[in-house]
């Protein structure tokens, strides 16, 4: 059984990374092209050439103008996947046509609906404005991840783990001494984990990057949209600094993390990261410094992960794990995906019919 | 505590500070105490039927299936045994 939820939105892609070369990525098991039209619309379509499976992102396919020339025998796509042309006859087969995924284009990244088109509703994307956005800079990447797409989640929702896999870059004692609270709103299919500590050591990640000395005030708010969605609001301040009633909160310092978590394969993840903050704008040290930290932060839980699939693929099914207090956003998180699983599986069949 | 959540139906679970205990509660007001997340979601999952006895309480014990042939000594029980028991 596949623990890929099919019929919901995720991350394939940064904005910055389609262009009027042919891109390809594999989400969810399915071989995408992406590609601009010449008016800058991302278009997103199968990899393989309905005539012999030939991928469409392979030298020497290109595009010309607005449509993808396979490079194996000239079978030419235009950007809603239909075959506009094929070698050496006037009739194009009337079932020459590519896969086309609903695409969209928003907070710099690019989503495509990964199950039955017609019941994908680009309303229901989840949210992260402050990646482009003015008063905030970003910085991203995207690292592969050998591990399928669960470990992610279990890893991201318990950040107690901070203290003993990222000691010295943002891991301190405090937060695995620090009690959480846990939300889950069954309706909008969120968890929240909130860890707040009111009088921690700073961090380097944030001492550096913010120029506070001494202990801090921090927050770690936990919102997780599954399937893919995570964000960590963080916020960092002098000790003892609470935001003002009116919401402002000018004494601290605002780090929105993100992570898009988009299964590749049953048992591999694209780990997509970024870091958006509400201070040194227009600092380049700042964002060098936070963007390598935070690939450094990300290339410890690939490191570890990694090995985890490892042998967890190793061990026989319904292997033995414990879970404890750090685990309670975590098993909300595993419960709302497979609620997620059900759903998706349902409507596929309901489609069907 | 801390409430984010705005919906109609939220569940929450907070860590008690101090101390090793969750205390959870459904939309509907039920709470309840545990020291397990596991029991805890099981038992907030459950609504609108939270077991009584709180999280990770033991099934309600119902009638009592009879007892092996050899530990029986109640003679009343011996007499009104099944021949197929004997």
């Amino acid at each position: 059984m596949t623990s890929i939820v099919r019929n919901q939105w995720y991350v394939a892609a940064y904005g910055r990374e389609v262009g009027r070369e042919l891109f390809s990525r594999t989400i969810c098991g399915e071989s995408i092209l992406f590609w601009r039209t010449e008016a800058g619309q991302v278009t997103a379509m199968s990899d393989r050439c309905v005539h012999r499976r030939f991928p469409l992102s392979q030298a020497p396919s290109h595009l010309v103008g607005d449509t993808v020339v396979c490079g194996y025998h000239g079978f030419t796509y235009g950007a809603d996947g239909g075959c506009v042309a094929v070698p050496g006859q006037t009739r194009v087969p009337r079932t020459a046509r590519l896969k086309a995924y609903p695409v969209v284009e928003q907070d710099s990244f690019v989503w495509v609906f990964i199950g039955e088109a017609e019941l994908a509703d680009p309303t229901t994307i989840p949210r992260a404005p402050w990646l482009d956005q003015e008063g905030w800079t970003a910085v991203s990447g995207m690292e592969p991840l050998a591990a399928r797409a669960s470990l992610l989640i279990d890893n991201l929702m318990d950040l107690s783990h901070e203290t003993y896999l990222h000691g010295g870059y943002i891991g301190t004692p405090e937060v695995a001494e620090t009690p959480i609270t846990t939300e889950v709103d069954d309706d909008a299919g969120i968890v929240y984990v909130s860890r707040h500590m009111a009088d921690a050591e700073c961090p380097p990640f944030y001492a550096k990057s913010t120029g506070i000395q001494g202990r801090i005030t921090r927050w770690q708010d936990i919102e997780f949209a599954p399937p893919c969605l995570y964000k960590l609001h963080s916020r960092i301040a002098p000790t003892g600094s609470v935001p003002q009633e009116d919401g402002t909160d000018p004494d601290a310092f605002h780090v929105e993390v993100v992570y898009a978590i988009t299964p590749e394969t049953e048992s591999s993840t694209h780990d997509f990261w970024a870091v958006a903050r509400d201070f040194a704008l227009e600092d380049a040290e700042v964002s060098e410094f936070l963007r390598e930290n935070n690939r450094t932060v990300v290339l410890q839980d690939v490191v570890a992960l990694d090995v985890l699939e490892q042998v967890l693929a190793g061990e026989p099914d319904g292997y033995q794990e414990l879970s404890i207090n750090i685990d309670t956003g975590g098993l909300a998180a595993r419960r709302l995906i497979a609620r997620l699983a059900g759903e998706g599986a349902g409507a596929a069949q309901a489609v069907a019919r | 505590m801390n409430e984010v959540l705005a919906g109609e139906r939220v569940m929450r679970v907070n860590w008690l500070p101090g101390s090793d205990r969750l205390r959870g509660r459904c939309h509907c007001g039920a709470e309840t105490e545990a020291e397990d997340p596991v029991q805890m979601w099981e038992w907030l999952l459950a609504h609108p039927d939270h077991p009584a006895g709180g999280a990770g309480a033991p099934d309600p014990v119902g009638e009592l299936p009879p007892p092996p042939a050899h530990v029986v000594t109640d003679p009343a029980l011996v007499r009104g045994r099944s021949a197929v028991l004997v």
